[in-house]
């Protein structure tokens, strides 16, 4: 058994016993969790971000443009002295403008007119059937959207329609938390494995 | 020593549960579900020798899994001729990419350069997919071990999204949909996702409107993938311990609600 194998066993091991309650033994693992992810995060982002896409195309290969990304970045620095807070806020809005330039129009595009637009699809099949599921879609969206209007008091036929919608919506958080559920038992069981085949060689 | 609490004897038993079902080593029979086997099909359906850019953008705490889905589709690729490109757009799942993709390819003898390469990580991950749909040389000069991309053979025609069949995500997290927002918006890439069952429900209502072109999720979906492949795994080893366990939290659900009730009825009376 390889040495990996066997930190890797113990540490899982020592998180494990948080189920009984917080405990030095925990304490270090998750100490030595945080330390080693921060490091290998660092270390990473030294050598692909800072090395990769700033230094060495400057320096070696004469890309003086990447003078402006370095001097708004080290205009970030501003904010430890109060008397230069304000230069940070040029790289901030830099990123902002940026930023908000680049995902507005394909957020709008992909979350909201691609959804809208596969939401508004014939409700009879091509047999002349009613399409069941996409009436189900589309009851789910417009009695959610009722609940969340807000400029109409929710009674009457307007109420019972935003009544609907939270149902649409507990079906959604349900099916959602179930599949949290899902997931952290895989992630369990997917370490019981390592401990059970892997650390403690009980199974194959 | 400290009083035992009632929800210490529920982690203890759920512990047993899996204990048991794990030790059993019985391999419950499933049934593949059709949002699995359309990623097979996909996968299946491309051309022997196919570019497929697989991104590794998860973190090291999903790995459990993460991991047999990877090695799932990463099996599958090898198995049918494909050629892959690695990335990683989160810095953790950098490392672990690598090693899943040296292992996959050791399994059926694939070259690195010829039939592999691994670029690695790159940061700012919205950059990143723009700026491979203009030039992946560019966004990644180098592969992961520092050697020029000039280098290898396989990138020799691999400009852009352009030469890439297609982009599977594997995710734990919502980085899945920049590659829809920006790649497949954009660049009109087929994007398909293998993720933490945790994201599904996240990512259903991609693959209604068709931006997500399939989609594979959580362990269940390693073990149907594994059955499809016709290969022993993690999946399909676990899925007892996963149904044991799901039977065991709806126990507790339903024994919680007696014992709420019945305290409730208690109370009023009193």
């Amino acid at each position: 058994m390889d040495a990996g194998t066997v930190i890797a066993g113990i540490l899982t091991l020592a998180i494990l016993t948080f189920l009984y309650r917080d405990n030095p033994v925990y304490k270090l693992a998750e100490s030595l969790l945080i330390g080693v992810s921060i490091g290998y995060f660092l270390v990473i982002n030294w050598s692909n971000t800072i090395m990769d896409l700033m230094f060495v195309p400057l320096f070696t290969q004469g890309k003086l443009m990447l003078i402006i990304p370095l001097i708004l970045g080290l205009l970030m620095f501003g904010r430890f002295n109060r008397k230069t807070t304000v230069l940070s806020r040029i790289p901030i809005a830099v990123l902002i403008g940026s930023g908000a330039g680049v995902a507005i129009p394909a957020m709008l595009d992909a979350r909201t007119l691609q959804q809208m637009s596969a939401t508004v699809t014939p409700i009879l099949a091509p047999d002349g059937l009613p399409n069941i599921s996409e009436l189900v879609v589309m009851a789910g969206v417009i009695t959610t959207l009722i609940y969340f209007y807000f400029s109409r008091e929710h009674r009457g036929w307007w109420g019972k329609s935003a009544t609907m919608g939270t149902y649409f919506l507990m079906i959604f958080f349900g099916t959602t938390f179930a599949y949290t559920v899902m997931s952290r038992m895989s992630t369990f069981i997917g370490r019981m494995e390592f401990l059970l085949s892997d650390f403690l060689k009980l199974t194959q | 020593m400290k009083k035992l609490e009632s929800r210490h004897y529920v982690f203890l038993g759920l512990f047993v549960v899996i204990l048991l079902t794990m030790l059993l080593n019985v391999r419950l029979e499933i049934r593949v579900s059709p949002e699995t086997q359309k990623m097979y099909n996909y996968i299946d359906s491309l051309p022997e020798g196919s570019v497929l850019m697989v991104s590794f953008d998860h973190e090291a705490s999903a790995v459990p899994e993460i991991k047999p889905l990877a090695l799932s589709i990463l099996r599958h690729a090898f198995k049918k001729g494909h050629k892959l490109i690695g990335v990683s757009l989160l810095a953790e799942g950098t490392g672990i990419g690598y090693r899943l993709m040296q292992e996959t390819a050791g399994e059926y003898n694939k070259v690195y350069g010829r039939d592999l390469v691994y670029l690695g990580f790159k940061p700012q991950y919205i950059a990143a997919i723009l700026s491979m749909g203009e030039s992946i040389p560019e966004t990644f000069p180098e592969d992961y071990l520092g050697r020029p991309y000039t280098q290898f053979p396989l990138l020799d025609s691999v400009k852009n999204y352009d030469n890439v069949a297609g982009v599977i995500s594997i995710a734990d997290g919502s980085l899945t949909t920049h590659w829809i927002e920006y790649a497949h918006a954009r660049y009109h890439v087929p994007v398909t996702a293998a993720v933490a069952a945790v994201m599904m429900t996240t990512y259903d209502p991609y693959i209604s409107s068709g931006q997500l072109h399939a989609m594979v999720g959580g362990l269940r979906g390693a073990a149907e993938y594994e059955k499809l492949l016709k290969i022993g795994g993690s999946g399909r080893r676990g899925m007892l311990a996963q149904t044991s366990a799901h039977l065991y939290v709806i126990a507790m659900i339903i024994a919680g609600n007696i014992v709420y009730f019945l305290r409730r009825n208690k109370r009023v009376k009193s």
